[in-house]
């Protein structure tokens, strides 16, 4: 019982990032067409504004604010010079984000120095579940994911920027037929998926190792996520963290992690065979 | 045309004419300099063959070039196996070609392409490193295997022995004409034109009577065998292999060359793997990890700046002098 509860728990966690970090990439790659392949390094940036908050002196908290401001300030600059000119190419949007990843991880290591960097979780300790026993700060990491999950529902069906951005993905040339500024609702919601991630960036810090090369695990994952999950919805996101987490977390207590990954990948690849349109998605979009 | 393949027949013929004239003037570590570059121009060729073609871009390239190179240490390192060197190659290129016809069933007859197809080989690199890294007892690990003998074997009396700088020099620049000859006689005729039509409109070409992702799969299964052939030739030279030859710095690597020596010309490619590692030698020895933040800046100035290649220089300059028309 004991052990079926922490493995739910594991999984939980690693399904609330993935889903966080497929958000965005659910918006540029499943609903812009923009293959992002920087998308990993907001989450680096995001780990890595909570290490430097943390070192000068700040709290885990005042770095977890700052996580996703981080990745929305690289998002934006990133949209504005490079995606925003290559919608219609996108083979060249593939070699240019891989550039811009390569350059990120680079002058992340050029500034911060080699090795791993430590960040101190802002609770130590587990906290006693009736049926188990387990880290707080992975309860708060779960809340605090779910939480923001909700917030997006909300912005993306009750107001009118979640209109303008459900216009746009469902034909643009009609949004701009009725007076939609369609480029800045892209830049806008490609920035929006940015922090997202930056923020996943921040929360899995603590937890995860603080590399410059930490960016490439996500992004093979949260494609995965979007891509079995199938694009256009939330509830595909949930299914396809679900599908990709769940999976890793249950195989990597019994075998190797490298294994699991790769097992992982086939499960995915099979799925995509079987289901093209997305596990969730009965209709073609 | 017609004049596009005499020359590319033109350039080919004047490459293999420099390659054969080289050794006069070189010694032998510069030959063992130019042989390995010209194995990682025959791994570009692999995957310009593919991509070229195609229009799909393979991410994780690399791996097949790590599986064949893996397969031929394991093979030649056993002393129960007899033919090491030809099994050993034989199996390279078999394992490659397994793999990847195992993966591009599933993703080509799946209706996978375009973007999806390159982030799930994006990922496919990765697991390979992994597994590499992760299976030390038969890989070796992080550091790898070493003390992989040269190739060494007797075909029909003749005596064929690698460990010499010459011959081992002759031995690679003639596989790889022969391989870009093979491949570019494939891609002009019959085959290729298919390619393209799939290129442009699958629905068509499908309507037309193309079983499409059989064409496709085929192709990526002859581009990965190479690819394998590639690697398996690689750590025979090298002597060593380890979890780097399957990583997605090298696959990436191989995407700059093909981008910067021109997709779809196959010799650009092999032409782009020479220069650009010779770069990379240069910059490497000042600074080791100013080598991939500069590979970034090159990826960003090809897309913005040099989308064709270098070789197009070439022909805008050529359109330059022809009074602003544009240039074929």
């Amino acid at each position: 019982m004991d052990f079926v509860i922490t493995t739910l728990l594991n999984a939980l966690t690693l399904i609330s990032i993935l889903m966080l970090v497929g958000l965005g990439l659910a918006i540029s790659f499943g609903l812009m067409n923009v293959t992002n392949l920087a998308h990993g390094e907001f989450v680096t940036v995001g780990a890595f504004a909570v290490y430097f908050v943390q070192s000068v002196g700040g709290s885990f908290w005042l770095g977890l604010a700052a996580a996703p401001i981080a990745g929305a300030v690289v998002g934006c600059i990133l949209e504005f010079a490079i995606i925003r000119h290559l919608y219609s190419r996108p083979v060249s949007t593939v070699l240019a984000t891989w550039g811009v990843s390569l350059i990120l991880q680079q002058g992340l290591e050029l500034t911060f120095g080699l090795g791993a960097k430590p960040v101190t979780p802002p609770i130590e300790g587990t906290l006693d579940l009736f049926f188990t026993v387990y880290p707080a700060y992975r309860l708060i990491l779960i809340g605090i994911a779910m939480l923001t999950l909700l917030g997006v529902i909300l912005l993306i069906s009750r107001t009118s920027f979640g209109l303008d951005i459900r216009t746009v993905i469902q034909n643009r040339e009609m949004a701009e037929g009725v007076g939609i500024n369609t480029r800045r609702t892209y830049a806008i919601a490609f920035t929006f998926g940015a922090a997202i991630a930056g923020l996943a960036g921040g929360l899995v810090a603590p937890l995860a190792i603080v590399l410059p090369q930490m960016g490439v695990n996500y992004l093979a994952n949260a494609f995965f996520v979007v891509i079995v999950g199938g694009v256009g919805s939330i509830g595909g996101l949930v299914a396809g963290s679900v599908f990709v987490g769940g999976l890793t977390s249950v195989l990597n207590y019994q075998i190797s992690p490298s294994l699991a990954q790769a097992i992982v990948l086939l499960a995915a690849i099979v799925a995509v065979r079987l289901r093209p349109n997305g596990l969730f998605n009965g209709a073609s979009r | 045309m017609i004049a596009r393949d005499r020359n590319w027949l033109l350039v080919f013929v004047v490459c293999v004419v420099l390659a054969v004239v080289y050794p006069l003037f070189a010694d032998g570590y510069q030959l063992t300099v130019i042989r390995d570059a010209l194995i990682f121009g025959l791994f570009a060729a692999s995957l310009d063959f593919f991509w070229g073609r195609t229009g799909i871009l393979c991410f994780g390239h690399a791996a097949f070039f790590g599986i064949g190179g893996y397969i031929m240490a394991l093979v030649t390192l056993n002393d129960a196996i007899p033919f090491g060197s030809l099994l050993g190659l034989a199996g390279a290129v078999t394992g490659a070609a397994f793999v990847a016809a195992i993966i591009g069933y599933f993703l080509f007859f799946g209706g996978i392409r375009g973007s999806y197809f390159t982030i799930v080989t994006l990922a496919m690199g990765v697991i390979c490193q992994q597994a590499a890294v992760s299976w030390s007892s038969v890989t070796g690990g992080d550091s790898g295997l070493i003390g992989i003998p040269p190739i060494e074997f007797d075909l029909g009396g003749l005596h064929v022995d690698l460990s010499q700088d010459l011959p081992s020099y002759i031995f690679v620049s003639a596989i790889v004409a022969v391989a870009v000859l093979a491949l570019w006689s494939i891609s002009r005729g019959h085959w290729g034109t298919v390619l393209t039509a799939i290129q442009d409109n699958e629905v068509r070409a499908a309507a037309l009577g193309h079983n499409a992702p059989l064409r496709l799969l085929v192709t990526f299964v002859l581009s990965a065998a190479i690819a394998g052939l590639a690697g398996a030739l690689y750590v025979c030279m090298a002597g060593l292999v380890a979890p780097d030859l399957s990583g997605l710095l090298l696959s990436t690597e191989v995407i700059v060359w093909v981008a910067v020596g021109g997709r779809g010309t196959l010799l650009g490619p092999v032409l782009g793997a020479i220069f650009i590692q010779r770069a990379q030698q240069t910059i490497s020895s000042f600074n080791p990890s100013l080598w991939p933040l500069l590979l970034g800046c090159v990826f960003v100035i090809i897309v913005f700046v040099l989308p064709d290649g270098i070789l197009s220089i070439y022909a805008r300059l050529k359109g330059l002098f022809k009074g602003g028309r544009r240039a074929q």
